[in-house]
């Protein structure tokens, strides 16, 4: 058994030497593949957060004419505090027009022409409401409601922003799931080239250990070995790329830790967990590659 | 030890390589099979260790019918079969030791047994002072010598050789034939396809004949034509 293991390494560390630019190769293209599967796993789970986030955040908003009267005010703030079955009276916000110039400033800091058309005495002040009735169209009926009262220019749907999101958030998801499995295919395929070629200079060796009564276990063992480590080190070196990504990324959306992007993020565990993942769908994929390359030589 | 049952075996449709061939071997016999080129002698070598399987008829091995053996227990098989062919299939980047080694390596054998057992063979070859050399650095005899080592160190029941004297000049040819002859006198049954009519002749064995993929002569004690 001893002289079998030792066997089987010595010959997959042999691999490896004779074969030393497809292997790179082989490695290169499988941790790129494994980066950009975990980064799509990590891109969905931070939209999913900031939807989370946004859920639970403000989902209405009523924004009042900026020439709406202190009385108009007052009133609105009454009738929305007259519904305490469907907004949380207590997380109810009003942002004056100063308040709400600020704010627009920070949103709108990507987009001068639009913040120029804005100064503090046009800019309507505004309510931030957050529901606690789960159906939504009961918020969109009272929402409407308060449409019809004096001093209030528009009522905006977090909702429909939410919508947005989600429906950009799909579309990322979809492409980069289709990249990546692309990607992983072209792994596999040259992983599965690199054992074939390993194996086809050395079809003499193979012939002989036929014929001499080597099983084909013993035959394939090495060569789904150096598939596997492979794939284990390209898995390796994608942890290593996603894990600066993510630090990277993590860095620069604190600068704006006071908005919702600051949501677009993943905690460590997340990621520690995608990493492994990413581990074994290398070593696997090396393995079964080198497994497949070499059982098409074992037909003798 | 080896029984053919009207075993026809064809590459093509119009290519028939075997037909209906019928022969035993007893155990410890030594058998020549004779013909020119492409009269079936060494497809019939191939049948003998499934290398090849038969479109029709049974090959039965040490009591087995190796056409029916499934696929996993074909290396088994292969263990009580030493193979020896004219090109010698040594392993180029390996010493003389290690290709010898290397067919106890494959199916398992521990270090010591290797140890013990290589030199022994290497000594019953006559090249117990070359275990250090490479293929390359070798006389064709002696390679053939290496090759013959190699099949014939796990002591299997059967060595089947395919023209193993035919890259060789006939002085060379006759040590080889006495090598196998010195095999044979262990037990070990020997089947060898040749065209060689000089070793043939001078064996005195017995001898089947092929005419394209016919028997055409079975006889004991036989010469080449």
């Amino acid at each position: 058994m001893l002289s079998r293991i030792s066997y089987a390494l010595r010959e997959t560390a042999a691999g490896f030497r004779r074969n030393v630019t497809l292997t790179a190769a082989a490695i290169i293209t499988s941790a790129v593949s494994l980066l950009l599967v975990g980064t799509t796993f990590l891109i969905q789970r931070a939209f999913d957060n900031l939807l989370t986030r946004w859920k639970g955040d403000v989902e209405l908003i009523v924004y009042v004419r900026s020439d709406a009267t202190p009385e108009q005010v007052q009133l609105i703030e009454g009738a929305l505090k007259s519904q305490p079955s469907i907004i949380d009276v207590d997380r109810l916000r009003y942002l004056n027009q100063a308040e709400s110039y600020a704010e627009a400033e920070r949103l709108f800091a990507g987009d001068p022409g639009t913040l120029r058309l804005l100064t503090p005495e046009n800019i309507p002040s505004q309510f931030k409401v957050v529901p606690i009735a789960e159906d939504s169209a009961l918020v969109r009926e009272l929402g409407e409601q308060f449409r019809q009262l004096a001093g209030v220019k528009e009522v905006a749907y977090a909702q429909d922003v939410f919508d947005v999101v989600s429906r950009v958030s799909h579309f990322i998801r979809v492409a980069t799931t289709a990249m990546s499995i692309i990607l992983l295919v072209v792994a596999v395929g040259l992983i599965w080239n690199t054992i074939r070629t390993a194996m086809f200079a050395r079809r003499r060796e193979i012939e002989v250990m036929k014929l001499v009564g080597a099983t084909n276990w013993f035959i394939r063992i090495p060569f789904m070995l150096e598939g596997l480590v492979q794939g284990l080190v390209g898995g390796i070196l994608s942890c290593l790329g996603l894990w600066g990504l993510n630090t990277a990324w993590t860095n620069a959306v604190s600068d704006f830790n006071d908005t919702e992007l600051a949501a677009l993020v993943v905690t460590d565990g997340y990621a520690s967990w995608i990493m492994v993942l990413l581990l074994g769908i290398g070593a696997l994929a090396g393995a079964i590659g080198s497994g497949i390359a070499a059982s098409r030589f074992l037909d003798v | 030890m080896i029984r053919l049952e009207s075993v026809t075996k064809s590459y093509s449709s119009d290519v028939i390589a075997v037909r209906d061939a019928s022969f035993e071997i007893a155990k410890g016999e030594f058998v020549f099979l004779v013909g020119p080129s492409g009269s079936g002698k060494s497809t019939l070598l191939r049948l003998m260790n499934r290398q090849e399987q038969p479109e029709r008829g049974t090959v039965w091995v040490a009591g087995k019918d190796i056409n029916d053996m499934p696929e996993s227990k074909v290396p088994y098989l292969r263990r009580t079969i030493g193979n020896i062919f004219q090109d010698y299939k040594l392993l180029p980047n390996k010493t003389v030791f290690e290709n010898v080694a290397f067919a106890l390596e494959v199916i398992g054998r521990p270090r010591h047994v290797i140890r013990q057992q290589v030199p022994a063979v290497l000594e019953l070859v006559g090249l117990a002072d070359k275990e250090d050399r490479f293929p390359h650095q070798l006389s064709g005899g002696e390679q053939q010598r290496v090759s013959i080592a190699r099949a014939f160190v796990n002591r299997p029941l059967i060595l089947l050789a395919d023209e193993p004297t035919g890259n060789l000049d006939p002085g060379t040819g006759e040590g080889i034939m006495r090598l196998l002859d010195r095999i044979n006198s262990t037990g070990t049954t020997v089947v060898m396809a040749t065209h060689d009519t000089r070793v043939v002749n001078m064996m005195r064995r017995r001898v089947v004949q092929l005419d394209r993929g016919v028997i055409v002569r079975d006889q004991e004690r036989g010469v080449y034509d």
